[in-house]
């Protein structure tokens, strides 16, 4: 059995302007493993992960989901793309939709789970995360960290096989990034495939299997936090380390 | 539904006129009528001398009649497009309008006359060079002022350059005779110019393609005249309208001196004319909601297509087609637009007047709406389709469910003032001789020569439903907005 939830080959991104924010890259997302992403502003951490889900389209390369290339122009992307859960900087809940709503649209939209099991899977995961009594309130009446908790459950109501985070904290009071942080422990707990793009170097160190570290469109080091974080043998990494922590 | 049946209903309530069954093939008149004694209204139908020769001659033929009554100025074109079979109001045979059309043996020697006030100093025709003078639009009063005087002023119809003059806003009126007789003996302190200005003929009008229908209105005619029909027609409607003159003459004093109660008895209430307002309303209203669904029907899908063609690059080629919609009718004026459809796409079509009006208010307003809601979609953080795409969702799915409704919450306010201002852009219905709020006021004036209690009658109305939607959109938007 292919053990890789993601596959990348020769992955080139490059935007309207000439901009190569993407330039050759290989990678892979091995199941159940929490990958981290980090590197300097600009570095193409964002562009990758939206590369993965295809909500940027690779100008060159191909990605592999589950062995299917999803590259190819003739595979279904929505089914696809039910399969992969996202995170948002901004949450991106949908404000004209309750929480409850919120959650249940796309497993019913998409045919994924009928109406009353995505009610009641609403439901679990509300009460789960301590937010049933939101249930029917609307995403404007919550607070930042409560917002990225439901767009987390929103993510996981769709059973997909890996979470895609992009900056999940970043717009959050530090005195919330705790409460999606330790949500995120959670689900890493429990073998939930993730691949998150952070600036916290910390919580990456103490939560990843593995990290990337990239620069310049590309994955500069791969390895545990021990090898990327601590000891990297790359003076690029080195540099940027040293600044952050 | 119900309330849509409702409307249904209203229509063929307002149609009912039209609706007449009968095997006989159909003779359509068109006329403007307000040109007493030769056509004007009596409660809802049109009379005078021109629909009673007219009506002989359909009798005489075999032909039921239809009279359409529409402003001057569109007669000719409504024969000559092939709307009407001939045209019936007091028509002056001209050269010019010879080129167009047929003309029929005239029925009528007729002169333009020049009406001044009694105190006027003027008193030949020579004098007039000098002073305002106003018209009735396309009249040959108005050709021969033009050609041979001055740049007159132009008005829609005689009664109103009447009061104009009364008023003290013009020198003098350039007018057929017979109504000036008739405008005379309503109004004090107006006289006449000793001499005509011009002396003509009137005859009906009928397309040139139409040589059979010609040789047998000309051998009717020909039989009126030698048996005396035709002068008993004239003499009976000349006479008829001296006496309903002297009727409104003795009102009209009473208006002068005694006021605001009299004028409103003489404006709305006499011969039921508030029914003229009521039932334009109707039509005012009818036109505006049928207008409002298909715009906003039209307009959602072309602000769709645009939005997808910016925002994904997709539908390239329906994309320019709605940008040519969008600039054609943005780029033009609705009165053109709704003349347009009615004279020349639907030329030759027997087709509903209020559903022309629907269907040219109905596209102008699409364009306007197309692009109000193609704002809304792209207010909309682009973040809210992403997160719809990750979710699985597909494009349209995404739309329906997220942007769609957001961005329809946006456009509320927007929305809404479009509505107003389409409801009183049918105003200009008029022109292809509906007969809607704006034009029932208008007929009221041309009987009472009172402008005004209708105009002011007709704006609080407009007022009115103006104000009544702009709270209907406040409540709803209130709602909506408490759903976040
Ligand atoms: N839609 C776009 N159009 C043009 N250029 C873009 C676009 N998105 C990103 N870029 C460029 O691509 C490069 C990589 O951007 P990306 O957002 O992937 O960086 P990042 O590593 O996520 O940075 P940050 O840490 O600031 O989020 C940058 O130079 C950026 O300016
Ligand atoms: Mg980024």
């Amino acid at each position: 059995m292919n053990e890789n939830i993601f596959e990348v080959k020769g992955l080139v991104k490059e935007f309207q302007g000439g901009v190569k924010a993407l330039n050759n890259v290989d990678a892979e997302v091995r199941k159940g493993e929490v990958l981290f992403i980090v590197g300097p502003s600009g570095s193409g951490k964002s562009t990758f992960l939206r590369c993965l889900n295809l909500l940027e389209t690779p100008t060159s390369g191909h990605i592999f989901f589950k062995g299917t290339d999803v590259t190819d122009k003739k595979n279904n992307i929505n089914k696809f793309r039910q399969q992969v859960g996202m995170v948002f900087q901004h949450f991106n809940l949908f404000p004209n939709l309750t929480i409850h709503k919120n959650i249940t649209l796309a497993p019913v939209k998409t045919g994924r789970l009928t109406a009353k099991e995505a009610s009641d899977k609403a439901d679990m995961l509300l009460k789960r995360i301590g937010l049933f009594d939101k249930r029917d309130s609307y995403p404007s009446q919550l607070s930042g960290g409560q917002k990225q908790r439901i767009a987390i459950i929103r993510a996981l109501a769709m059973n997909p096989d890996v979470l895609l985070f992009d900056e999940p904290t970043s717009a959050l009071d530090p005195e919330m990034v705790g409460e999606v942080l330790s949500l995120m422990k959670e689900l890493a707990r429990e073998g939930m495939t993730m691949a998150v793009v952070t600036h916290e170097i910390g919580f990456a160190a103490e939560v990843a299997d593995r990290i990337f570290f990239m620069d310049h469109g590309q994955i500069v080091i791969s390895g545990t936090p021990d090898e990327v974080i601590r000891n990297p043998d790359n003076p690029r990494a080195k540099e940027f380390f040293s600044k952050v922590l | 539904m119900k309330r849509f049946s409702c409307f249904i209903f209203l229509l063929s309530a307002l149609l009912l006129c039209s609706c007449g069954k009968s095997d006989k093939p159909k003779l359509t008149m068109v006329t403007e009528a307000t040109f007493p004694p030769y056509e004007f209204r009596t409660g809802d139908k049109v009379d005078g001398i021109d629909p009673a020769i007219i009506r002989h001659i359909a009798d005489t033929l075999g032909y039921e009649l239809k009279i359409q009554d529409m402003s001057f100025d569109s007669v000719i074109t409504a024969v000559q497009s092939g709307k009407a079979d001939v045209a019936a109001s007091g028509i002056t045979v001209t050269e010019d309008r010879k080129k167009q059309i047929n003309f029929t043996v005239p029925y009528v020697t007729a002169q333009q006359v020049v009406i001044v006030k009694d105190n006027s100093p003027i008193h030949t025709t020579e004098d007039l060079k000098k002073y305002t003078i106003g018209v009735q639009h396309g009249t040959t009063g108005d050709l021969f002022v033009t050609k041979n005087i001055k740049e007159p002023q132009r008005f829609a119809n005689g009664a109103l350059a009447v009061t104009a003059l009364v008023s003290g806003k013009l020198d003098a009126v350039v007018i057929d005779g017979e109504p000036a007789q008739v405008y005379l003996s309503q109004q004090t302190g107006l006289r006449l110019l000793p001499r005509p200005l011009t002396s003509e003929e009137y005859a009906f009008a009928i397309s040139k393609k139409n040589v059979k229908l010609l040789e047998d209105f000309n051998r009717v005619l020909n039989e009126m005249k030698a048996n005396g029909l035709l002068d008993s027609i004239i003499r009976k409607y000349k006479e008829q309208n001296t006496e309903t003159a002297a009727d409104l003459l003795v009102e009209d004093s009473k208006y002068f001196w005694i006021g605001v109660k009299e004028a409103f008895e003489l404006n709305f209430i006499k011969d039921k004319r508030y029914l003229y307002l009521w039932r334009g309303f109707l039509v005012t209203l009818y036109i505006s909601f049928f207008a409002v669904l298909m715009g906003l029907v039209i307009g959602f899908v072309v602000a769709l297509i645009r939005s997808t063609a910016i925002q994904t690059g997709r539908y390239k080629i329906p994309d320019f087609f709605c940008r040519m919609y969008l600039t054609v009718i943005r780029g033009t004026p609705v009165v053109v637009q709704l003349l347009i459809i009615y004279f020349v796409i639907f030329g030759s079509w027997d087709i509903d007047k209020v559903l022309v009006a629907v269907i040219a208010f109905g596209i102008n307003s699409g364009a306007y709406v197309a692009e109000i809601f193609r704002a809304g979609i792209m207010s909309i953080d682009k973040g809210q389709m992403e997160a719809g795409r990750s979710l699985g969702l597909s494009y349209f799915q995404t739309m329906r469910e997220i942007v769609i409704p957001q961005a329809f919450k946006n456009v509320l306010p927007a929305l809404g003032n479009e509505f107003i201002v389409l409801l009183k852009e049918t105003s200009v219905s008029g022109y292809i001789a509906l007969q809607d709020l704006t034009k029932g006021g208008d007929i009221i004036r041309s009987q009472t020569y009172d402008a005004f209690f209708p105009l002011i009658a007709v704006a609080l109305i407009y007022l009115a439903v103006v104000i009544f939607l702009s709270s209907l959109m406040g409540k709803l938007e209130k709602r909506l907005k408490e759903n976040e």
